[in-house]
């Protein structure tokens, strides 16, 4: 059998979601045939945590989970020599999920400290700032199908086009917003004036971020059949550097304006036309989709 | 002697240090040694954002955080004279997303830690191929679980008053479709009998029609000599109240009401090795709690009956997180069909949450076992959170006078092996158990 390319997923401060999101992906055996895994934290591998923090093995690829914290020790390793180790020899780095790409959720644990692998935020900076090995596939955890695509694409020898953050365009030139099934009540300025319905849009007061959010998630679903706001739950933007937020069921408004408008659309032009949208009344909006409709 | 062991395939890492007398385990020290610090990130954020953090906790149990945050909050609006108001609807997908979380928690564990460590225990090679049915039997539960929350990991979908979705019967019936799919896949792999059959068992002769899967982990387990050793307590705790479980402590083969007012956390016990997992006790005693603990009181037939032959022994730990995953595959399905669609997921809560001011407790039951998240809220603010996660229990880390139910479980074992086997019957998660 020819030798398979060599991965190695390792965790930094993590919740393991990244690790059991992936789990979900529907094509794992794929995977598993076409890479050898020299250690992930629950699939079949060549090595165990320990002979891995020796640092003898060399990988081709590194997946690593979490947020960069250089003096975290990880079966008698200090993180900073590991990472430093299997992203000298690896040939692509892939941040899986929002606590390696930026901090995340964990770089809280101890913000002084703790960054992602190339970047702090929006600030390029940890071990691998600026390296054109990176790629960050971030999200809070990682969207299975988003890992499946870059591994696929790495197997296969196609080049992957990422934009400044250092994700593949394919995936984040997306906003959550576009395919997000209240599409029409955003056009239309018809807000969800509550929780728990199909009807109406979450930008307004339910604090969606859809529309500034570089994620595919309402283009390619979750677990094959949702996303947040098919649910009736705000998109958070955990894809961004700047998540998590504060307040997140919350749209931050001036004078009962949104104070972020969607991505790429001078304040202006958005409140022009939402003007112009809100002008109209459109009693097929502002009816239930299906109770009220005879 | 005394031996360290990094252990590892635990939702991250302990160190178990073991002593040994006359070629047996005579006592084991257990060191979790990351901590996020969950709670210094609660503090000071709004109540509603508990909803996005504290699922961030684990990956593998985060929606069951999220189901207790959502009781912690929903209780601190009742401590206010101002309750909150809950569907029948919105109780049942919660309750039944609960459950699907446990399902994927216990076939991912018996496929891709149990099968496999037996088989390495006895040295009988089992395919890669096998690990990953767990991996697709969990993505169905999960698949049918965001139906309804929008994803699994890490949906926010429970909120004080309800539930975010408003499901239609499209996405009912193409979720009572992924169950039957699962419950197929259950009887054919697994089991190899009817579920209604394998849940209805009355006795552990009736074990003798299994096969597939279940069948050759029992046998395993037994030739391990499983069944002989791993002994605990034989003290059970449940606290989450549920259709599926009863709040309640099982103490000298009798039942008590339990109150959260007795739960308590003190230090753990270390030689020299830095630990952040403190100890969770009940009235200052070890309890174990999980699967076999809710089986015990809610008094599981068949896991009642392996009991009186195998009492506590890891062969029936393993046997009644297994046999837990088909009862609450029958519990989902009732469920499913209990839904009324008609009724409001979501009712607002009459008092702004940002004029709550006051304490609120939320206990559910986790696939591990009793999950407590405890809160204080100033105007709407958090201002104290504590969790204590079912792994504090289990996994706590006593003296030689008081052991933990694991600890006390692995003394006797006859080698680091068979003492980790045991270790892994309570389901370890290193990221719950330090948080
Ligand atoms: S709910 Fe969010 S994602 Fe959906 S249309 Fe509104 S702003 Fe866009
Ligand atoms: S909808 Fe928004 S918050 Fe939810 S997973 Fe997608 S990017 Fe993250």
């Amino acid at each position: 059998m020819k030798s398979r390319p060599k991965l190695l997923w390792l965790q930094g401060v993590t919740c393991n979601g990244n690790t059991h999101s992936f789990l979900n992906y529907p094509h794992l055996s794929y995977i598993l045939e076409t890479f050898e895994f020299l250690y992930h934290p629950l699939l079949p591998a060549t090595y165990t945590l320990e002979e891995i923090a020796s640092c003898t093995q060399q990988c081709d690829i590194l997946i690593f989970e979490g947020a960069y914290d250089p003096r975290m020790m990880r079966a008698g390793a200090r993180m900073e020599t590991l990472v430093q180790h299997y992203g000298s020899s690896a040939t692509t780095i892939i941040a899986a999920g929002s606590c390696a790409s930026f901090g995340g959720m964990f770089k809280q644990s101890d913000p002084e400290y703790i960054t992602g692998l190339g970047f702090d935020r929006e600030i390029a900076k940890g071990p691998f700032a600026k390296s054109p090995k990176l790629i960050n596939l971030s999200g809070c955890p990682i969207h299975p199908e988003w890992l499946g695509y870059t591994l696929r694409m790495i197997a296969d020898n196609k080049v992957i086009l990422i934009d400044e953050m250092h994700r593949p365009k394919e995936l984040y030139a997306y906003l959550a917003h576009h395919g997000c099934t209240r599409n029409e009540y955003f056009e239309w300025k018809v807000d969800a004036d509550q929780f728990g319905t199909k009807e109406g849009c979450l930008f307004y007061k339910q604090g969606c971020r859809g529309p500034m959010t570089h994620a595919s998630c309402n283009k390619i679903l979750w677990n094959d059949v949702s996303s947040k706001t098919r649910t009736g739950s705000p998109c958070f933007g955990c894809t961004e550097p700047d998540f998590p937020r504060t307040n997140m069921f919350e749209t931050k408004t001036n004078m009962s304006i949104p104070q972020d408008v969607p991505l790429g659309i001078s304040k202006r032009s958005y409140l022009t036309l939402t003007g112009i949208a809100k002008s109209f009344r459109i009693p097929r909006l502002e009816k239930r989709l299906i109770d009220d409709n005879t | 002697m005394t031996i360290r062991k990094w252990i590892e395939r635990i939702e991250g890492e302990a160190s178990v240090q073991f002593e040994f007398e006359k070629n047996h385990v005579s006592f084991a020290t257990i060191a979790f040694p990351h901590s996020r610090g969950m709670e210094a990130i609660l503090q000071s954020k709004p109540a509603m954002d508990a909803l996005v953090i504290t699922p961030r906790v684990c990956g593998i149990c985060g929606h069951s955080h999220l189901f207790a945050a959502v009781r912690a909050i929903e209780s601190v609006y009742a401590n206010c004279g101002a309750p909150v108001e809950i569907s029948q609807k919105a109780e049942s997908i919660r309750e039944l997303t609960l459950t699907l979380e446990l399902i994927q928690n216990h076939l991912k564990w018996l496929y891709l830690v149990i099968y496999p460590e037996l088989s390495h225990l006895l040295q009988e090679k089992i395919a890669d191929s096998c690990r990953l049915k767990g991996a697709y039997a969990a993505s169905l539960a999960t698949k049918i679980l965001a139906i309804f929350a929008g994803q699994w990991p890490h949906s926010s979908y429970m909120i004080p008053g309800g539930v975010t979705c408003d499901p239609t019967h499209v996405d009912s019936i193409r979720a009572e479709g992924l169950l039957d799919e699962l419950i197929r896949w259950f009887e054919k792999e697994l089991i190899g009998i009817t579920l209604d059959e394998y849940s209805h068992f009355s006795s552990d002769k009736a074990f003798l029609t299994v096969t597939g899967d279940m069948e050759k982990i029992e046998k395993m387990l037994k030739k391990a000599k499983m069944h002989e050793q791993g002994f605990s307590y034989d003290r059970y705790l449940a606290m989450g109240e549920h259709a599926f479980s009863k709040s309640s402590k099982w103490v000298n083969r009798r039942m008590a009401k339990v109150h959260s007012k007795f739960v308590t956390l003190e230090e753990p016990y270390s030689i020299g090795e830095k630990t952040y997992a403190k100890n969770a006790l009940y009235q200052h005693n070890s309890f174990e709690t999980g699967p076999l603990a809710r089986a015990m009181i809610k008094g599981v037939p068949f896991i009642k009956q392996m009991y009186r032959q195998y009492q506590d022994s890891t062969y029936t730990r393993v046997m009644a997180r297994s046999y837990e995953a088909a009862l609450l595959l029958e519990h989902c399905k009732k469920l499913l069909h209990s839904i009324n669609l008609e009724e409001p997921s979501y009712i607002k809560p009459l008092k702004k949450i940002t004029a709550l001011s006051g304490e609120g407790i939320g206990i559910v039951e986790a696939p591990r076992g009793s999950l407590i998240h405890s809160v204080i809220l100033k105007n709407g603010i958090i201002d104290h959170y504590r969790l204590i996660t079912p792994t504090q229990w289990n996994l706590s880390c006593g003296s030689p006078k008081t052991p933990g139910p694991a600890q006390k479980a692995m003394i006797g074992a006859d080698s680091i092996e068979t003492a980790t086997f045991t270790f892994r019957s309570f389901d370890v998660c290193s990221v719950c158990t330090t948080h």
